[in-house]
């Protein structure tokens, strides 16, 4: 199977070392291969849900039960902040 | 390893007043700091935060609060379980400095039932591995042999238990976590139904197939333990409330019960002497009044494909929130590049593995073939093995192909690091619940036999277990 790592990378927003490129072109292949053996599997026929459980639906009232406490430690947490708000990059280049 | 340091004779001895819980969070650090320097299974004590908890467990038993079902008992979590205040790291750099700002539920239910959190243990990062190597910190040793890994990814709290410094630790299974390094490292683990456990305040892996168990010496405290922790959350929409919850009180009888011993749990390539010691073990069930049916699960070979195309998809979906605006560092340059770089940094190598994995799978083109393939062979495999467990009550196995490996002999060849999981990836394709309950050694080494059973009747696979365990040690 033909593998783009760079394409990947990019997609999964991934900055890779031409060692760890070299390394996935490799490995990436072959776990490929054993994970299609799941093709040998008949599944025509079959319903496939994403989820084992019963539940549907599981619902809560739309209430805030959270404190302002428990949002500015989020807010601290964050790598850097401005205002009690997250600070980030340009989202366009200048 | 280590007799009468079980949750259940601290909890006594604590709830009786003969013992304080002060006294025991001492002696926990005690064998910590006599052990630990060679076993590598915490990645920090809490010595001063345990010790505060302990005092304040003291004066709740002086003021009359009466049979905490955990007084006292000294617990290490995983260090992808949050603790308010406290780093929760998932073994990477990514999240080395991370300070929690809640706390997860199973921790609070620990915390208000008298246990004592003692520290946070090693583990591959973000829960992708079977050895504990891929941890961004150290390595764990095995304490039965320290040249050979405690498997993984709980392997910290498995090597922590086994080494005997504390009676009980919590783990997570996403594929096999907490079974395959409690059947390593010769304890017992559970990986109770999906559903069974909140998963508020754990670092997601695969949000389908995590669960959170405890890990502990018997059966007896394992039922303890689940008993705490298990339940409803209004934080987790996936916990369910339980008709059938766990007891401690552990019945050990096998009359009536039927046994499944599908053939696909002996495969090729499997070490003799395991498949040798998990015979005997049906052989002992066997004597013990259980019946045996040998049945078949044509598609359980399956498992452990569709647990690598589903794994992979839901994790690299849940570390897409790792990019460095909200966790971790910031990276360098304008916004593309500087989520690149902050992933590039922060991750190491299995995770990148994953990762792109779970992209290609879930990229355009491949996803038809590869993730909803997945799905549909998990719903086949879940219709089979209903029709299955019609007949009997428990399936019983090994819970890992082979003994403990060395460290480093498959670090290089992720194929063989993920057939370790061969059979303990079923579980967490089909939710139900699975323990590992150790029967003898190979090659010097622990083996662990799984019990696995239906969905929420994880008291019928206790009560397996316990069966086991005690004509095994009668033996």
């Amino acid at each position: 199977m033909d593998i783009d790592i760079n394409r990947l990378a990019m997609l999964a927003k991934l900055q890779l070392t031409d060692d760890e490129k070299a390394m996935l072109q490799r490995q990436l292949p072959d776990i490929l291969e054993y994970i299609s053996k799941l093709q040998e599997v008949d599944t025509s026929g079959v319903d496939a849900k994403a989820y084992l459980t019963d539940a549907v639906n599981v619902l809560r009232d739309d209430v805030i039960t959270s404190t302002r406490a428990e949002r500015d430690a989020v807010v601290a947490a964050f790598p850097k902040q401005v205002g009690g708000a997250m600070e980030v990059p340009g989202v366009f280049a200048a | 390893m280590t007799t009468n340091w079980t949750v259940k004779s601290i909890r006594d001895s604590v709830n009786a007043g003969s013992a304080t819980a002060e006294s025991i969070v001492d002696e926990a650090i005690r064998r910590i700091e006599e052990k630990d320097g060679e076993i590598g299974a915490f990645l920090e004590v809490f010595a001063d935060d345990a010790r505060k908890a302990a005092r304040e467990v003291d004066a709740r038993i002086a003021v009359g609060e009466a049979d905490l079902p955990l007084a006292g008992v000294p617990i290490a979590l995983k260090d992808n379980m949050l603790v308010m205040g406290h780093i929760a790291s998932a073994g990477s750099k990514m999240l080395a400095d991370y300070r929690a700002t809640y706390t997860a539920t199973v921790v609070t239910r620990l915390q208000e039932a008298g246990a004592i959190i003692i520290g946070r243990t090693n583990m591959d990062e973000f829960a992708f591995g079977s050895s504990t190597e891929s941890s961004a910190f150290h390595v764990t040793k095995n304490p039965h042999d320290t040249s050979k890994v405690p498997g993984g990814t709980s392997g910290g709290s498995a090597a922590a238990v086994a080494a005997g410094m504390i009676p009980a630790a919590l783990g997570s299974d996403t594929g096999g976590s907490i079974r395959q390094p409690s059947s390593l490292c010769g304890v017992v683990g559970m990986k109770p139904t999906y559903g069974r456990v909140s998963r508020y305040g754990i670092i997601a892996d695969g949000s389908s197939l995590d669960q959170v168990g405890p890990i502990a010496t018997t059966v007896e405290d394992i039922a303890i333990v689940l008993s705490v922790i298990e339940g409803k959350d209004s934080h987790d929409a996936t916990s369910v409330v339980l008709d059938d919850p766990a007891s401690e009180n552990v019945s050990s009888s096998l009359a009536g019960v039927r046994i499944g011993v599908p053939k696909e749990y002996f495969i090729d390539g499997m070490d003799e002497d395991v498949a040798a010691r998990i015979h005997e073990a049906i052989d002992t069930l066997k004597s013990g009044g259980a019946e045996i049916v040998n049945m078949s699960l044509p598609l359980a070979p399956y498992a452990l494909p569709a647990f690598y195309i589903i794994q992979p998809a839901e994790a690299s979906s849940n570390l897409a929130r790792f990019d460095g605006m909200r966790y971790g560092n910031r990276g360098e340059g304008a916004i593309e590049e500087s989520y690149r770089s902050a992933r590039g940094a922060g991750f190491g190598a299995e995770s990148k593995r994953r990762i792109m994995l779970g992209t290609f799978i879930l990229s355009a083109g491949y996803y038809d073939a590869f993730y909803k393939k997945a799905i549909a062979v998990r719903a086949a495999m879940k219709m089979e093995f209903d029709a299955a467990l019609k007949n009997v009550d428990v399936i019983v196995g090994p819970v890992s192909p082979i003994v403990a490996w060395g460290i480093g002999e498959k670090m290089d060849d992720p194929v063989s690091m993920y057939l370790a999981d061969v059979f303990t990836v079923s579980a967490n394709i089909l939710g139900i619940p699975g323990i590992s309950v150790p029967c003898g050694t190979a090659h010097g080494l622990p083996v662990g036999l799984q019990v696995l059973g239906k969905s929420f009747d994880d008291n019928r696979v206790l009560q397996v277990a316990a069966a086991f365990e005690g004509l095994h040690n009668a033996s």
